[in-house]
């Protein structure tokens, strides 16, 4: 949503400023004599110029004919569509994840507003969208190139696992507010789409390492090639080892490491047709302290191990361009992940196949409709008996359709997007997830919309299959008090009804502004209720007392909140950026529910107040400084107070190809506290620095 | 002896053959080959060639200039998205003995200063702009409508390849004579 965010960042750098130089005044002396001094400063170096001649000359040496059939790279056109998209859309371009210097994909997410990223130990994130952020945010639905990654076992995405090259994303689409219209079941509060560029885009070597602190060590490969008969692919491996987050008992357990590799080989036999092939595989060890419990003494104790986390995956995708302007997709995917911990084990074969057609209707209507189906059969052989799923073994289906129209009201100016979902899970009867949209564009410049939308989020096997034992460390004439979660095979989907409002304005050539609001009301919320008194159990083995309970719908409520997130770019190689967001949840049970407190703590995990600010400024055509301010208001909920803190990047090109980069992360203080969820407590995300240096052939 | 040493060299030769390659892809600036340049070339490097190349399939009237020794101007109007690798590529360039240049404009040009004006990103008024012009300015533009709008020659990336149409009614109009192999290349030529 950048402004003029069409120009691509490499020629930004060549660029003259002289024109925009007098609005500086009002802007502050000092910031003036800094640009002034910066735009003085000789930009481009003898190597530089080598290497701008020699692609001159053989330039100029090209007819015609040659000249048009050369393959371009183009800027992504998407931070412009986004602009007059009506939703709640940011998008996080490859640039603002390379400048970001961060090294994980839920660090990225911290860049988009109204985005709670919360980190619970170095290798734990809990995450969430306007709300509901926990360790899997069962509320937000998040794909890769269009492939799924939320698990139904507990509902949600587990953030550690869900890895990819960062140099190859084109970018990452955040949309806050429901989405289940176009993207199904359990876009709740947001979606957020990962989007690798296409194998055209990666011709050539890249090679990067580095190591710090937290980041101990890193290192990455990719190659990409293609001929001029449409064949393109790319190939990449990586690899890393983070240490543990601050504990001051030093327990240390949560230090990780992991490898993952994959491809992606596109083929377009013509300009109709583009066919491509895709895969990822990863291995990681990644240390965690749960708590095993059994009926069995000692009943519960916490363990330190590595979870052993594994998978891959498989897609194809076929794309068509059609003679009447619209366009077809069919992808179809196989996606293994083998999760072992020390208290539950899941391994879990999809299928997956979707098929999507947009079709120009006349002048005025675009309709968009598809198709798709998902088996997933899970094994989840008990590890701890305190944590079983029954039955062992299944398969969850998901099957849905959907038909959207975009009726153009006044051409260019005013136009209606409505549309439904029907759904059908082996877990709900039928479902429709409806939405309409309108959009007003009085001008290039300005954008006004607003949405009414119902979406769903579907029962998981967490609720539907699950027996989770707690031990409440009474023990009465030898025999334990437990409680336990019961399986609830009547646990009903979560609904959700959200009104939004947005406005988007570039002002002049140098500044943009985004707002949204929103209100969303809640229904058949999740809470865990308690069930009956405690009576004695003898199956299974040994006797003890039970303290029943089971995961219900006892929970209604609102959220509201506004985001803003202005940004203005005094120079073309300076971007200043902010963005803060507001967030109030009223949440509360149901006369009849017997809620043990879930909904405090949700209100309490979320936080009301977050901003950031962030400079990107090209200090001279070699060398980059970019600074972040966040701070997060505090979590009531998990114990956390409110912080701020800062990260910082250096990045200096050493050589047209090779690049430095010096980050710190954290940098206020030695550690500080962001989420709980480890038995044994809070644990502390520490200051990090680290060295990179990228290859780029 | 003798096969100790030939291992002993051997083991040295290849840890120093290591070294020399590490030391010379770190260290050499290789220049890009043509493979290379064509999965790198952005789409506005390729643009900047094309707006040269088209100097040589185009004629401009002598009316077009101020004098004869006055140099042949390349426009650019509104946003720049060249840089300066458009100045670089037409240094040493020379149309009919006149010195190419490249000029950053804020305002439309005065006539007889510009012979192709590359009109980018702008706010004006197009068919007012375009109307304006005079004769003799060969205008390439990429907007939606340009063409439309009275411009002569638009660019469009199609298959990740740069295409252009013509407009001939505006270049009649503008004085230019067009040669035969340039509207063979164009995708599209109308008359609008």
């Amino acid at each position: 949503m950048g402004v003029r965010p069409y120009l691509p960042a490499v020629l930004r750098l060549y660029e003259k400023d002289e024109t925009r130089m007098p609005r500086l005044a009002s802007a502050g002396r000092a910031i003036g004599l800094l640009v002034l001094l910066l735009s003085r400063y000789p930009l481009v170096k003898a190597q530089d110029q080598q290497a701008l001649t020699a692609t001159s000359n053989q330039l100029k040496s090209l007819t015609l004919e040659q000249l048009s059939e050369i393959q371009v790279t183009t800027p992504s056109k998407e931070p412009e569509k986004a602009f007059q998209t009506p939703a709640a859309i940011y998008v996080i371009t490859s640039e603002d994840i390379r400048r970001s210097g961060v090294t994980s994909v839920p660090e990225v997410l911290r860049l988009a507003p109204g985005v709670e990223v919360s980190r619970i130990d170095s290798d734990k994130w809990a995450i969430g969208i306007r709300g509901f952020g926990s360790r899997l945010s069962r509320s937000v639905l998040v794909m890769i190139d269009g492939r799924t990654v939320y698990t139904p076992l507990f509902a949600g995405t587990y953030w550690e696992v869900e890895d990819t090259m960062l140099e190859d994303i084109d970018r990452i689409e955040v949309i806050r507010g429901p989405g289940g219209t176009i993207w199904g079941p359990n876009a709740v509060d947001g979606v957020i789409n990962i989007i690798t560029k296409p194998p055209t885009e990666t011709h050539g070597t890249l090679a990067s390492a580095g190591g710090g602190n937290v980041d101990q060590g890193f290192a990455a490969f990719r190659y990409g090639g293609g001929n001029d008969r449409g064949l393109d692919y790319r190939f990449y491996g990586k690899g890393y080892t983070y240490g543990p987050g601050y504990h001051p008992n030093g327990r240390n357990y949560d230090d990780w490491r992991g490898a993952q590799a994959g491809f992606r080989i596109q083929w377009s036999p013509s300009a109709r047709d583009t066919f491509t092939l895709q895969g990822d595989a990863y291995h990681i060890l990644a240390g965690e302290s749960v708590s095993a419990t059994t009926y069995a003494a000692p009943y519960q104790r916490i363990v330190d191990a590595n979870a052993d986390l594994s998978g891959g995956n498989v897609m194809g995708v076929w794309q068509r361009t059609l003679d009447n302007g619209g366009d077809l997709l069919l992808q179809v995917y196989y996606d293994r992940t083998n999760r072992w911990e020390p208290n539950l084990a899941d391994y879990r074969n999809t299928f997956d196949v979707d098929f999507v057609q947009h079709l120009p209707a006349g002048a005025r209507n675009r309709i968009t409709w598809g198709l798709g189906a998902r088996a997933s059969h899970a094994d989840d052989p008990v590890v701890v008996s305190g944590l079983q799923f029954l039955p062992y073994d299944r398969t969850d289906q998901l099957y849905t359709a959907f038909l959207q129209d975009e009726f153009s009201l006044v051409e260019n100016r005013l136009a209606l997007v409505a549309g439904t979902k029907l759904l059908r899970t082996n877990f709900t009867g039928f479902e429709f997830e409806p939405s309409v949209r309108l959009l007003y564009t009085p001008s290039d410049k300005e954008t006004l919309w607003a949405a009414f939308t119902h979406a769903v989020r579907t029962p998981s096997d967490a609720e539907e299959n699950f027996y989770l034992l707690g031990f409440t460390g009474s023990v009465v004439n030898g025999i334990p008090l437990l409680a336990r979660f019961n399986a609830n095979p009547n646990f009903a989907p979560e609904l959700m009804n959200g009104w939004e409002l947005g406005y988007r304005r570039i002002l002049g050539k140098s500044i943009s502004l985004d707002i949204a609001g929103f209100y969303n009301h809640y229904h058949d919320l999740f809470d865990e209720e308690l069930t009956g008194p405690v009576f004695l159990e003898d199956d299974p083995p040994p006797e003890h007392l039970l303290l029943p309970a089971q995961f219900g719908n006892g929970l209604y409520g609102y959220t509201k909140g506004i985001e803003v997130a202005p940004e203005w770019r005094p120079v073309d190689r300076w971007r200043l950026r902010a963005a803060y967001s507001f967030l109030h949840m009223n949440i509360g049970k149901l006369p009849h529910s017997a809620d043990l407190g879930t909904a405090p703590g949700i209100v309490g995990s979320s936080p009301q107040h977050e901003a950031w600010v962030q400079s990107s400024l090209d200090l001279t055509r070699k060398l980059q400084l970019d600074l972040t301010f966040r701070y997060v208001s505090a979590l009531p909920g998990q114990a956390v107070p409110a912080y701020s803190t800062g990260d910082a990047r250096f990045g200096w090109r050493l050589l047209p190809y090779l690049d430095l980069s010096l980050v710190g992360t954290n940098l206020f203080q030695p550690d500080h506290f962001e989420f709980g969820g480890d038995p044994e407590g809070l644990v502390g995300i520490r200051r990090s620095v680290y060295l990179k240096l990228t290859w780029t052939r | 002896m003798d096969q100790v040493n030939r291992r002993m060299g051997g083991t040295f030769d290849r840890s120093l053959r290591a070294a020399w390659i590490l030391f010379a892809m770190l260290t050499v600036p290789v220049l890009p080959s043509a493979a290379q340049i064509r999965a790198r070339l952005s789409e506005y490097d390729v643009k900047a060639a094309f707006l040269l190349n088209f100097t040589r399939f185009v004629t401009w009237p002598a009316a077009a200039f101020a004098g004869a020794n006055s140099p042949f101007a390349i426009c650019i109007l509104g946003d720049d998205p060249f840089g300066s690798g458009f100045d670089q590529l037409v240094s040493g360039e020379t149309v009919d003995g006149r010195k190419v240049t490249v000029e950053r404009l804020k305002t439309p040009p005065q006539p007889k200063t510009c012979q192709i004006l590359f009109i980018g990103d702008t706010d004006k008024d197009l068919p007012a702009l375009l109307e304006g012009l005079g004769t003799g300015v060969l205008t390439v533009g990429e907007q939606p409508g340009f063409l439309r709008a009275g411009g002569i020659i638009k660019f469009d990336v199609e298959d990740r390849r740069v295409r252009f149409d013509i407009n001939r009614r505006a270049a009649a109009h503008a004085s230019l004579t067009l040669s035969a192999r340039l509207l063979g290349v164009a995708r599209k030529v109308v008359k609008e």
